[in-house]
Parts: C-alpha cells; sequence; structure tokens
C-alpha cells in the first residue's frame, strides 16, 4: 500500500535529496529531485518555486539547464522539521 | 489532603500543558505545520484550563475562605480544558467520529436537552474523557504503525488522564470517598507520562560540518 505524504514530508523529502543525496557539487536537476522525491513534474515546479523564493533552496544555473542547492536556512529548516517530525511522532500524528 | 491534591495536580498541569505548548508554537513557528497549530491550541487550552482552577484554589485559600472553591470557576477550568482535548481527538481526524446521516445528528443533538439540569461539569468531564479515550487509541494505533516508543507514553498519558476524567465524573455518585483523590493521583500520573517524551525532543541546533558552504 502506498504511504501517503503530507505537504510537508514532501517538502522534507526534497530537502533532505538536496542535502544528502546530490548527484553532484552543483546540485540536483527537477528531474533528479522527480525521480528521489516521487513527485509529479507540475507539482515539484510549485514546490520548488516556494522553497527558492522562501530562501530554503538556491537555484543554480548550469549551462543552460537549472540545478537546486539546500541553502543555510534550508538546513536549518530541515533540522526544525526533523526535530518536530519526532515531537509529533509522540503525539501519534504527522506534521 | 485533597485541597493540596488539588494544587499539585492544577499547577503540574498548567506547567505541563504549557511547556508543550510553548514546544507546539516553536515547532509551528519553524515549519508552518497545521499539526503543530493544532496541538499548540490544544495545550495551551489545557493549561490554561488547569491555570484557572488553580486560581480559583488559591483565590479560595488566600483570600476568600470559605472552604469551597466557586462551582463556576472549576467548571469554566474544565470546560477550557475539554476544548484543549478536543483539539487533540481532532488532529487524529475525528471528523469522521461523527456520524454522517442528518438524521443521527439531531439524535446525536437531543440528549444534551434531556441532560440540562445535570451540572455543565459533569458534561464536560464526560466529553473530556471520550475525546481523551479517542485520543489514546489513535495515539496506540500510530504505535502500531510507526514503532515510536513516546507513542506508548502519550497514549498512557491519555489514557491515565480519561480515567481521571472519568473517576472525577463518577465521584459525585460517592462524594466524600477516595475516588475523587484517586483520580487526581491517576490525572498526575497520565501528565508526567505525557511530559516524559516530549521532554527528550531535541531543541538545540545542528552543528554542521566545518566545510559548510564554502
Amino acid at each position: 500500500m502506498t504511504e501517503y505524504r503530507t505537504h510537508m514530508k514532501i517538502i522534507g523529502d526534497i530537502l533532505a535529496t538536496t542535502r544528502d543525496d546530490l548527484q553532484d557539487e552543483d546540485g540536483a536537476t527537477v528531474t533528479y529531485l522527480i525521480r528521489k522525491a516521487n513527485i509529479s513534474h507540475s507539482r515539484i515546479s510549485t514546490i520548488l518555486k516556494t522553497l527558492v523564493s522562501q530562501g530554503l533552496l538556491e537555484k543554480v544555473d548550469n549551462q543552460g539547464s537549472n540545478k537546486y542547492k539546500i541553502s543555510q536556512n534550508g538546513r536549518e529548516f530541515l533540522q526544525a522539521y526533523y526535530s518536530f517530525t519526532n515531537f509529533a511522532d509522540n503525539f501519534g500524528l504527522s506534521i | 489532603m485533597e485541597f493540596l491534591l488539588e494544587n499539585i495536580l492544577n499547577l503540574v498541569g498548567f506547567l505541563v500543558g504549557l511547556a508543550i505548548g510553548i514546544m507546539s508554537y516553536i515547532g509551528f513557528r519553524n515549519t508552518g505545520s497545521p499539526t503543530l497549530f493544532r496541538l499548540t491550541i490544544a495545550f495551551f487550552s489545557i493549561s490554561l484550563g488547569f491555570f484557572v482552577i488553580w486560581t480559583g484554589y488559591m483565590t479560595e485559600d488566600l483570600i476568600i475562605k470559605s472552604g469551597n472553591i466557586e462551582r463556576w470557576v472549576q467548571t469554566l477550568g474544565i470546560a477550557i480544558q475539554t476544548v484543549g482535548y478536543f483539539f487533540i481527538a481532532f488532529s487524529h481526524s475525528i471528523k469522521s467520529f461523527f456520524p454522517k446521516s442528518s438524521y443521527f445528528r439531531s439524535v446525536g443533538i437531543f440528549p444534551l436537552f434531556l441532560v440540562s439540569s445535570v451540572q455543565l461539569e459533569h458534561i464536560f468531564r464526560s466529553v473530556s474523557f471520550i475525546l481523551l479515550a479517542y485520543g489514546a487509541i489513535e495515539t496506540m494505533l500510530s504505535y502500531f504503525e510507526n514503532k515510536n516508543k513516546g507513542a506508548i507514553s502519550v497514549s498512557v498519558g491519555l489514557g491515565l488522564l480519561a480515567l481521571g476524567e472519568f473517576l472525577g465524573w463518577y465521584s459525585f455518585v460517592f462524594p466524600d470517598s477516595i475516588i475523587y483523590p484517586a483520580s487526581m493521583i491517576i490525572k498526575i500520573g497520565g501528565l508526567i507520562a505525557l511530559f516524559i517524551p516530549v521532554s527528550k525532543v531535541p531543541l538545540t541546533k545542528i552543528k554542521f560540518d566545518e566545510d559548510f558552504g564554502e
């Protein structure tokens, strides 16, 4: 059975991929993130725009293609996300 | 003895509710999660409810000195706590708990008119019991899914609070028996069980590698 993921969990998965599981030092392509985060192109485009505008991801123009890297704010957000996921888990809830 | 237990219970309830509420609020500010927002409302309400009753007891003891707390103060405090318990249960998708048929909804409201002569406090206690029991069961079910040991402690905590509420409500049948003091001791145990896993959540910032950001 497929596990239901909240919007917050999808954001957490995207940020975790850009932090821990990069293809190379320049960042991750959209195609790579789609595969790793298991999400549709239309949905990830919106999320990536939001994450970049919020300063959690950095968009890098690499030889004509866009790549994404996690920012300092993104790392702090991800740490808070893990802490409070654990907190909510204690109540049997998902954040 | 009963006065001392009431003071301990309400003070512990106020502090535990406040601590968990603040932690939930920090989480909400950091992540924007609606679940953490609901938990913030829930635990600030619970904390406020206990504080109202504690203030009532202290006012009675230090100023009024009538020997009994004002009934409306106790009822108000319990009502505010019930709001908090509702938000905990609501976080577990309590909507599925209500019957969908409009006929059953109308029948569901009917008993409120039938028991209108019963003191409001008893109604709030019984509602709290249902909400807490629901929260305890849902939390225990979540443990079977994710095997997070903290969920057992929270589930036991909510279960003990539910039992305490039930005994507190039932004690009106035997007013001078040990049931009411026992309900308070059980609720104090429940609050402590609720706080144990939450106190272990690390809130310190991560230390990044030295080469980070270069």
